[in-house]
């Protein structure tokens, strides 16, 4: 297989999986067969690159030009190859997770939602593997459409209304700041083309990249970057395998990706000339990651505590991104990769748990660990990583992150980053703590069996890739180099 | 035999672009309904197969037409014979969708409402390939009034309100385009638009006022904001027809005409300046007061029509530019603005059986998938997706904007997309993301498949912003061969 044929399976293997779950959609058995047999053909292609890159290999496939000198063009970096490969791993959990969730829940229309799931994930692929800001812009915009009808799917008033704002806010935010940032960078450089040491390096003066900055990294509400960050919490009510989609896979991964490639691709050293911009920006984010960290201890509705907890991981990566150091990039890297296991392993346990217990109160998921201890066990080791405990994931994040920040001679931006995590522990770990230490409920169960096989295993395997990362970060330091370090 | 008379049409082709839906009406109206659409449906594809042909012999290799004046005063430069094409399918398109509406209009009035469209349409051609400004007001004049015949054939009260709102709006703007035409006659001292761009100007600021006033007299029958009074009530309660051809065909040709003048006004140099002033500040407004409009509509044929006003304004802003770069981005833009109305009013008409409420579109995914696509498509276009025809209009003009230092024509552009997100945000989520309030009544009969055509074309002309090396390729060939082209 060449890596170019690579490329096009990942990019097309999740549309194709999301026509044939609506071809499907009966007997559910094959819906369901459907479903993760696509999220496995990404992954294993998703995966494949990775060996590409990592061999000093590249790919790249030209779909159209749709504009003189701007092609919708996809390339194999090590960036997009890394958190592509992650995405379409657990994606492949995801995707058993959301079989068992939509039988044990009885949900509405399932087949429309698990294309929509798979569309959402075809567009993530696309930004992951974006060579120009055109693509990037092009993956962004189908990306939002994909997860419209993944935030409406209840379909009442509520419902409606929360996807108008999670439609209005981010196609507001992407036509009105960020494509105007495109249009400029487009009039500065010539091209739209991303590239190792940034396109805008020696292209920009003070004021420019000062504007610039701020109209990227605010265009890209994926991020959450306050105060565009409204659409996460009012799109928690979606049905949870939808909140995986959201919070962990899709959506704010994308934000994150999205910041790192504007960092990296875009800006590049010309970051330095964008101090003001820059400062502000890393204390806007690092004021609002405390802030959400501290929303989310107010909240007693599991969906919009996670919503925040997210919320306080992915404006990490922003900030590590915005200390415009190799350190800096490495541990918003490493932030996207560790953030995107651990949340997606607490959504699909908060899943599982709704399915089968129909609870999603914080104060009743007291003793619940007792009576599920796999899938509570695997949200405890990812609360630990969201918190940044060593020796998982998060943990290597934040101390990059820190180090990163002590390196740009930012000590306050480190001490925020430390009270976020500090945060984060007061609003995870007691709840962690309480369903693996208190008494079990007499009244557990609404279905006598528990959680079936396909509710618990992900959440476990989930939990496994964070311990798992501990043993990656050096090689992942070395493999991301090139995106710090551009051929000359 | 045969190749020699195809040969004469080629040679002919302008004319016979004008000629044929007007022969096509004259023969509809003395025929029975059915036969008078068939007839109808014949005449505007014969014309638009010759005007498409002539646009691909002429503008791909950017060759100019030879042997166009036959006696009449005609002129097929670039922008006219890209535009008049564009037209011509449009009618055709139009014409053949009016089979699923003939029911609407009682059996002797079905035949004359198609008279009136061809009438329409090939009065708006007629326009486009007028060599001076008198033949260009008569030409005008005949599709205008058409058109309020179309509208006032509707026994509905909203309706002949409206029919009759356009008239007075007519009547003003024939009053200006007469006032404009004699002040240029001053100041030229031709009304020849073939002399503008070279001729010397003794009165320059009575021919840039002359000019102005004739471009104002065409924008207000394009609906072109600030001077968009009637277009609510002419759209409000407009028949299915009479709403396609004001739409697809009246809004579209009046904003052809200006784009057309203006080719032939900016070359000038001692008025040139003037027109194109006039032009950025009419399309600046119209892009703001037509945005918010469309933000503030409740009827979906009005909300159709506020967004062609802020559609309108960025072919003027592209237009205003006065370069071969921005009168490309114009016709460009012109394309955009025909693709999003036709998919938009297409599908209100044929969906939702043109019914003028927002609420109308409820449900309609499940109950029409084809027209459900066609609003989709438009709604997306009119966001300015990446991909779509609406992206690339708006593209077009950034990069001729910023390439002329006219940075402030990005902003109208982003106002453009950003007031579409919201009304085509609003249309996607009625369509599919709302169930349907009580029983709604769909059509059944055969007929209805007769707007399959014009649905099919506008959800697909709406992605040509995939591929468009050969649409960019006409609209330079267009620009390049305007009047005055360096």
């Amino acid at each position: 297989m060449t890596a170019e044929l690579a490329l096009f399976i990942v990019l097309v293997a999740p549309v194709a999986q999301a026509l044939l779950v609506i071809a499907l959609a009966r007997p559910p058995g094959l819906r369901d067969v459907a479903h993760i047999a696509g999220a496995l053909t990404t992954a294993l292609a998703a995966l494949y690159l990775v060996g590409v890159v990592a061999d000093g290999g590249g790919a790249r496939i030209v779909l159209a030009r749709p504009l003189p000198q701007v092609d919708l063009a996809f390339v194999v970096e090590p960036l997009g190859a890394l958190m592509a490969a992650t995405l379409a791993l657990l994606g492949v959990l995801h995707a058993a997770h959301s079989a068992g969730v939509v039988r044990a829940t009885h949900e509405r229309s399932p087949a429309r939602l698990m294309a929509f799931m798979a569309l959402a994930a075809a567009a993530t692929m696309a930004i992951a593997f974006s060579a120009n800001l055109f693509t990037f812009f092009v993956a962004y915009q189908a990306l939002i459409l994909a997860v419209f009808p993944l935030v409406a799917h209840r379909g009442d008033e509520g419902a409606r209304k929360a996807a108008r704002d999670f439609l209005a806010t981010l196609l507001t935010a992407s036509v009105g700041l960020f494509l105007p940032a495109m249009v400029w960078t487009y009039a500065l450089a010539g091209a739209l083309e991303f590239q190792a040491g940034g396109m805008l390096a020696g292209r920009v003066d003070a004021v420019t990249a000062n504007i610039l900055l701020v109209l990227y990294v605010l265009g890209l509400a994926m991020a959450a970057t306050p105060p565009l960050h409204r659409w996460l919490a009012a799109s928690s009510s979606a049905p949870y395998p939808a909140l995986v989609s959201i919070q962990a896979l899709a959506v704010l991964p994308a934000g994150a990706i999205g910041v790192l490639k504007i960092g990296a691709f875009v800006f590049g050293p010309a970051l330095h000339e964008a101090q003001s911009a820059t400062r502000a920006l890393i204390v806007l984010v690092g004021v609002g990651m405390c802030a959400a960290a501290l929303i989310a201890l107010s909240r007693q509705d599991i969906r919009e505590r996670l919503a925040y907890s997210a919320m306080a991981q992915v404006l990490a990566v922003t900030m590590g991104t915005l200390l415009a150091l190799p350190a800096g990039l490495f541990a918003a890297a490493l932030q996207v990769v560790a953030f995107a296991c651990a949340s997606a392993t607490l959504m699909m346990a908060a899943g599982t748990t709704a399915a089968v217990t129909a609870r999603e109160k914080v104060a009743d998921y007291a003793g619940l660990g007792r009576v599920m201890p796999w899938t509570f066990a695997g949200f405890a080791i990812a609360s630990a990583s969201m918190i940044g405990l060593p020796p998982f994931a998060g943990a290597w994040a934040k101390l990059w992150l820190i180090t990163a920040s002590a390196g740009a001679g930012l000590i306050w931006a480190a001490a925020l980053a430390g009270i976020a995590a500090i945060l984060t522990f007061t609003h995870l770990g007691p709840l962690a703590a309480h369903a693996l230490a208190a008494r079990a409920p007499t009244d557990a169960f609404k279905r006598p069996d528990g959680a079936s096989i396909l509710l618990a295993a992900p959440v476990v395997l989930g939990a496994a890739a964070t311990l798992l990362l501990l043993l990656l970060a050096d090689p992942l330091a070395s493999f991301l180099s090139p995106i710090w370090t551009p051929a000359s | 035999m045969i190749a020699q008379y195809l040969a004469l049409a080629q040679l002919h082709a302008p004319l016979l672009t004008m000629l044929i839906p007007l022969c096509g009406a004259a023969l509809a109206i003395l025929l029975p309904s059915r036969a008078a659409w068939a007839v109808a449906a014949t005449a505007a594809l014969a014309a638009a197969l010759v005007a498409v042909d002539a646009a691909l012999r002429s503008l791909l290799p950017a060759e100019p037409l030879t042997a166009t004046i036959e006696g009449v005063m005609l002129y097929a430069d670039g922008i006219a014979i890209y535009t008049a094409a564009l037209l011509a399918v449009a009618l055709a398109l139009v014409v053949v969708g009016a089979g699923a509406f003939l029911r609407d209009f009682p059996a002797p009035i079905a035949s004359t409402a198609l008279a009136l469209s061809l009438c329409a349409g090939g009065g708006w051609i007629g326009a486009l390939f007028a060599r001076d400004l008198l033949g260009i007001f008569a030409a005008v004049e005949f599709a205008w009034l058409a058109t309020v015949g179309l509208l006032a054939l509707s026994a509905e009260r909203g309706a002949l309100n409206g029919a009759s709102r356009m008239f007075v709006a007519g009547g003003v703007s024939s009053a200006m385009f007469l006032l404009g035409l004699g002040l240029v006659h001053h100041g030229v001292g031709a009304t020849d638009l073939a002399v503008l761009p070279m001729t010397q100007i003794e009165a320059p600021r009575l021919a840039a006022a002359g000019i102005g006033l004739v471009l104002l007299s065409v924008a207000l029958k394009a609906g072109v904001a600030p001077l968009n009074f009637w277009i609510g009530a002419a759209y409000g309660r407009a028949s299915r027809l009479s709403v396609l051809v004001l739409g697809g065909i009246g809004a579209i040709g009046a904003l052809c005409v200006v784009v057309r003048l203006a080719s032939f006004a900016l070359p000038a140099p001692a008025i040139g300046e003037g027109v194109s002033i006039t032009l950025a500040m009419l399309g600046a407004s119209s892009v703001v007061i037509g945005s918010v409009q469309a933000v503030g509509a409740r009827n979906v044929l009005r909300l159709a029509a506020y967004a062609g006003s802020a559609q309108a304004g960025v072919a003027l802003l592209c237009a205003a530019l006065g370069s071969p770069a921005g009168f490309a981005a114009a016709v460009v833009q012109t394309l955009a603005m025909l693709v999003t109305t036709l998919a938009l009013l297409g599908g209100v008409a044929f969906g939702a059986g043109g019914a003028a409420k927002l609420e109308a579109l409820d449900g309609l995914g499940r109950r029409s998938p084809l027209a459900s696509a066609a609003i989709t498509a438009s709604a997306i276009s009119l966001m300015g997706a990446p991909l779509t025809i609406g992206f690339l209009g708006r593209w077009r003009l950034v990069e001729a904007g910023v390439g002329a230092g006219w940075w402030w024509a990005a902003g109208a552009v982003i106002v453009t997309s950003l007031a579409g997100v919201f009304y085509g945000g609003r249309l996607v989520e009625r369509v599919y993301f709302r169930r349907v309030s009580g029983a709604v009544q769909t059509a059944s009969e055969i007929w209805r498949f007769a707007g399959a055509p014009l649905l099919i074309a506008s959800v697909c002309a709406t992605v040509l912003g995939l591929a468009p090396d050969w649409l960019l390729r006409a609209a330079d060939g267009a620009a390049a061969l305007m009047a005055g082209a360096p």
